[in-house]
This record gives structure tokens, C-alpha cells and sequence, in this order.
């Protein structure tokens, strides 16, 4: 019998033969139930880190001063109306003593208006009032002219006395208060700002990858992955959440619209079972770093002195300056050539805790681009959530 | 239901791959991959064929981590041995046997004969999946079949 006849005796044999399995069905339910909850696990904690977010930027929105809404007419700050009105022809001026200015700067979270109340001589558009406010005015109107005894005069006189040494000057302000020359400057749409920020990107799902046997096998472990004498080989890669430092400038271009560029680092880590020259590794790490080059537009669609939210859109040019595997005790450098492509569109918000300094937090989407980089999150979830957060200086 | 269907089908896959002890294993892990990924299937071929890749990659897989794979590439000869099989032979044993015979072969000539012979691969493919070189696929392959007819012509022989 000759071999090509034995092969098709054999093969026509054993092709589609049967043979009752022994159960283990019970196995299986119990690894997808396990599956199931890393899977719902992993959701969860998205949506907690979402929440937490959005929990963010409300107490921070809830907080802000003016709440967002900024006054009609230009806000006077005590030191404003100071150099506006001469000494001598200063009118007399209801200011409340030192004490409660400051308490009630506390109470009313500082604006103009608590610090200055309705100076005499400013055309003052009168507030609305009810029907029965009006019958009280002129009631105390008529009380007013009643003949105070001398002591209430003179408690009166102290309490309206306009006095330069009452008047609230920037000095006297606590630290942190806004000045003139700060609502100033936090009104310059058109400042350039440098960001010191970080970012956490999220692992959304298991990704498991198979091991895949020709003509599957190694089809698309190709460009810097085929050059490379290691060869990811696992059903259950673990990837750590990918971690972002950098530097990023952003200048204006016309009103609201600014793009910003920068340096980047990212340090990226992956565990999983890797043949290093043909030999099984279990467990092994794969540890790869980046330096890159963002290029983002940004829009502000609502901008307040303290306050700001923004779209934004761009991509990023990243080079791997080192990659190592780490397998049992040894160590193995290997060169990346080429450069990751991403994309990222998302939103953002800021606040300027005093005018030059702020805080800002950039959730956005990224899609990292198929440029044959090595086996990493990027290369298995190409779209990932990202949120950054950083540190903001306007210069 | 899948596991019902196809659990007969896919076992004595991993048997001929593994043995009946290590192909227990793998056959859970087998359909754990398949209903992982079941979504990936894009229709192209039959799902039988796609089940079958799985589950031989969930074998071989299972041989690597075992090492039971690394000297393969080592046996490059081929000794022709046991002579020329007879007709009517193969007539006379049985599927399982048959099974049981090709598992028994050294791991790594198993694979090669599984890979080449039963699943169909060429030498080229059998080789990049090994990571040896066609050359040693086409030997091993050769050397399996003889062990194999040697085998076979032994049962013959003890049954007549």
C-alpha cells in the first residue's frame, strides 16, 4: 500500500468520526461564569470612574463664584471704584465695616457687589419690588424721620462714616481673592497655556487572544511583531492600564479656538505567555515606552473667569524609545521602528483656581492606528477611553 | 445546544492530538474559547472547520506549555521502518483503535502527523505553526506513518 493511499484510508477513517466526550460541561459553565463577572467587573468600574467624573466637574460647576453666569455691567471691585472716584468728591458711600465685608465675602463666595454696596452716585437701575416692599419702604422712610436720640446718631454716624481706612483695598483682601488685574487677566481668551498632565487610559475588555494555526497563524503579527524573536502565545493576555506624562503648550489661534502641542511619555505593560525563541514563557512582561507629539484643536464653548469647557480633536505621533522583555530572571532589549498613529477626539473642563493656575480633566476616546507596533493594549483594543487630568498655567 | 453537538465531535480531535487523559482538558478550555469568541465567526467556511482550528490550537497550546513540543525540530532523519503496509489491513481495525494508536505516537511526530495527514496542512504551514522547518515536517510526517503502520500491522498480527 502505497503512503498516499495509507493517508486517505486513515484520513476517511477518522474524518468526522464521533466518540462520546466525558462531561465536562460543568467545567465550562463555571469558567464562563468567572468570564462573565471579570467582564461585569470591568464595566463597572468604567462606569464608577465615569460617574466619579461627571460627580467632578458638577461640584466643581456647583462651586464656581458667579455660578457660571457673568454680570450684565462691569464688576467693581473695591480697589476699581477707589481709583474711579476722588477723594474729595467721594460721596457718602455705604461700607460696611472690615469685619463683615470679609464675612461676607465668606457667606456670598466674593463678588464685586458684596464688597461695594450701591455707592450714591452710580446710576443704580432700581430692583424690582413687590407692592408690600414698597408700603415697607415708605414706612421706614417715615420712621427715618423721626429725631434719633444722640447716642443712636452717633452709632449711625460711626456705622456710615465714609472713611478711606474702611474701605476694603486689595490688601485687606484674604489670600486667593480675586483682583481687578486678575478678572483681567482671567478674561484673556487670547493667553497662551502650558499643561503638566497625566493620563489614565482604561483596559474595556478581556481581548483573550487565541493562538492561531495556520494559514490564521501570524497574519497579522507582522512589520516590528514578525521581525521579532518573540511571539506573544497566551489565551489570556493581561494588560495594565497604560500611563501618560506630559508638557503641552496651547495658544490661541482666533477667539475660543486654540491648538495646543507638547511632549508625551507613556509607559505600557503587558503580561502574557510568550514563545522567546521558540521557547514557552509563562507569565512573562513586556514593558514598552513611548515619547510622542500631540497636535489637538481645541473650542470653548462656555468660558467664564474661574470656568471653562471645551471639544477637543487631534492626533498624536509617537515613537517606542525602548521595549523590554522580562522573562523569568532574563531580560531582552528589542528595537521598534516605525511610529503609532492615534486619533482622539473628546471633552474637557477647566478651573482656574486664580487667575494664572487651574485644574483641568480631558476624558476623550483614542484610536491608536494599526502601524505594526508591538503587542500591547494598543495593538488589541485599538479604541480606548482615556482620562486625563493636569495642571494649567496661563502665561 | 452547541456542547451537546459538538462535544462528540471535537474530542476525539484532542485525543488524536493528546491522549484521552490531557484531551479532557482541553476540551473545556476548547469550548470556553469558542463561546468566547463565537462572535468572531464570520461565516466564511463551515463552523464545524472553525471549531476544528480552535480546538487544535487549544492542543497544540496545550503541548507547548507542556513542552512537549521543544525537540521537535531535533529528529530530521527518517528510518523507513515496518516495510510495506498490506491491503486490507486497515479493514480490519477499528476507529478507536485507530485513535488510540495515533495518540500513542511521541508528541511531537504526533503533532506533525495530525497537522500534515488528518487536518490537512501543508508542510510549509505544519512548519511555520511548529516553527520547524518544512524539511523536518516532510521527515517527521514520514517517520510517524511508519510507526504507525508499524503499530497497526502489530495489532493486526496479535488479532490473527
Amino acid at each position: 500500500m502505497e503512503n498516499i493511499e495509507f493517508d486517505k484510508i486513515l484520513r476517511d477513517r477518522l474524518e468526522g468520526v464521533t466518540e462520546a466526550a466525558p462531561d465536562v460541561w460543568e467545567g465550562i459553565s463555571q469558567g464562563l461564569a468567572r468570564r462573565h463577572r471579570r467582564v461585569v467587573m470591568r464595566r463597572f468600574s468604567m462606569a464608577a470612574v465615569a460617574a466619579a467624573a461627571g460627580l467632578a466637574i458638577a461640584l466643581l460647576v456647583i462651586r464656581d463664584p458667579r455660578d457660571g453666569k457673568l454680570p450684565e455691567t462691569p464688576v467693581r471691585t473695591a480697589h476699581a471704584l477707589q481709583q474711579e472716584q476722588p477723594a474729595a468728591e467721594t460721596p457718602a458711600v455705604d461700607v460696611l465695616p472690615i469685619q463683615k465685608q470679609i464675612a461676607a465675602f465668606t457667606r456670598n463666595q466674593v463678588t464685586a457687589q458684596a464688597v461695594v454696596e450701591k455707592p450714591a452716585d452710580m446710576a443704580v437701575v432700581p430692583p424690582m419690588v413687590s407692592e408690600e416692599e414698597t408700603v415697607a419702604t415708605a414706612e421706614t422712610a417715615e420712621t427715618a424721620e423721626t429725631p434719633e436720640t444722640p447716642a443712636a446718631e452717633e452709632v449711625r454716624d460711626q456705622e456710615t462714616q465714609p472713611s478711606q481706612d474702611h474701605l476694603l483695598t486689595e490688601a485687606d483682601l484674604p489670600a486667593g481673592f480675586w483682583t481687578a488685574e486678575d478678572e483681567a487677566i482671567s478674561r484673556k481668551t487670547h493667553t497662551s497655556n502650558i499643561s503638566i498632565l497625566s493620563n489614565l487610559t482604561t483596559v474595556g475588555s478581556d481581548n483573550d487572544l487565541i493562538y492561531k494555526a495556520s494559514p490564521m497563524h501570524s497574519s497579522s503579527q507582522t512589520g516590528n511583531r514578525a521581525s521579532s524573536m518573540v511571539e506573544p502565545y497566551s489565551d489570556s493576555p493581561k494588560f495594565f492600564s497604560p500611563l501618560s506624562l506630559g508638557l503641552q503648550v496651547e495658544i490661541p489661534i482666533v477667539d475660543r479656538l486654540s491648538v495646543s502641542t507638547g511632549l508625551t511619555y507613556s509607559y505600557l505593560v503587558s503580561q502574557y505567555d510568550m514563545l522567546v525563541d521558540k521557547v514557552l514563557y509563562e507569565g512573562a512582561y513586556n514593558q514598552l515606552h513611548y515619547v510622542g507629539i500631540p497636535l489637538t484643536l481645541s473650542y470653548r464653548f462656555v468660558e467664564t473667569p474661574h470656568f471653562g469647557f471645551y471639544v477637543s480633536a487631534g492626533a498624536a505621533a509617537e515613537k517606542c524609545v525602548s521595549q523590554r522583555y522580562v522573562f523569568g530572571s532574563n531580560v531582552l532589549h528589542e528595537k521598534v521602528g516605525g511610529l503609532q498613529w492615534s486619533a482622539k477626539a473628546g471633552l474637557g473642563a477647566e478651573y482656574w483656581f486664580v487667575p494664572r493656575f487651574g485644574l483641568y480633566f480631558d476624558p476623550s476616546l483614542v484610536y491608536f492606528f494599526d502601524n505594526s507596533q508591538p503587542f500591547s493594549i494598543r495593538t488589541q483594543q485599538p479604541l480606548q477611553a482615556r482620562f486625563e487630568v493636569g495642571l494649567r498655567f496661563k502665561i | 445546544m452547541l456542547y451537546e453537538r459538538y462535544s462528540s465531535v471535537m474530542y476525539p480531535v484532542c485525543v488524536r492530538y493528546l491522549g484521552r487523559e490531557e484531551a479532557r482538558d482541553v476540551l473545556q478550555d476548547g469550548f470556553l474559547t469558542v463561546f468566547d469568541k463565537i462572535g468572531t465567526f464570520k461565516g466564511e467556511g463551515s463552523f464545524e472547520g472553525w471549531m476544528r482550528k480552535i480546538f487544535v490550537n487549544a492542543s497544540l497550546m496545550h503541548l507547548r506549555k507542556a513542552d512537549a513540543l521543544r525537540y521537535t525540530e531535533d529528529i530530521t532523519e527518517s528510518p523507513e521502518l515496518g516495510g510495506v503496509m498490506e491491503h486490507g489491513v486497515m479493514e480490519q481495525i477499528g476507529t478507536k483503535e485507530i485513535l488510540d494508536l495515533v495518540a500513542q505516537l511521541p508528541s511531537g511526530l504526533r503533532s506533525v502527523f495530525n497537522l500534515f495527514v488528518l487536518d490537512g496542512y501543508s508542510h510549509a504551514e505544519v512548519g511555520a505553526i511548529l516553527g520547524i522547518t518544512e524539511q523536518s515536517s516532510r521527515s517527521q510526517a514520514s517517520r510517524a506513518r511508519s510507526l504507525l503502520q508499524e503499530k497497526i500491522k502489530k495489532l493486526y498480527n496479535g488479532k490473527h
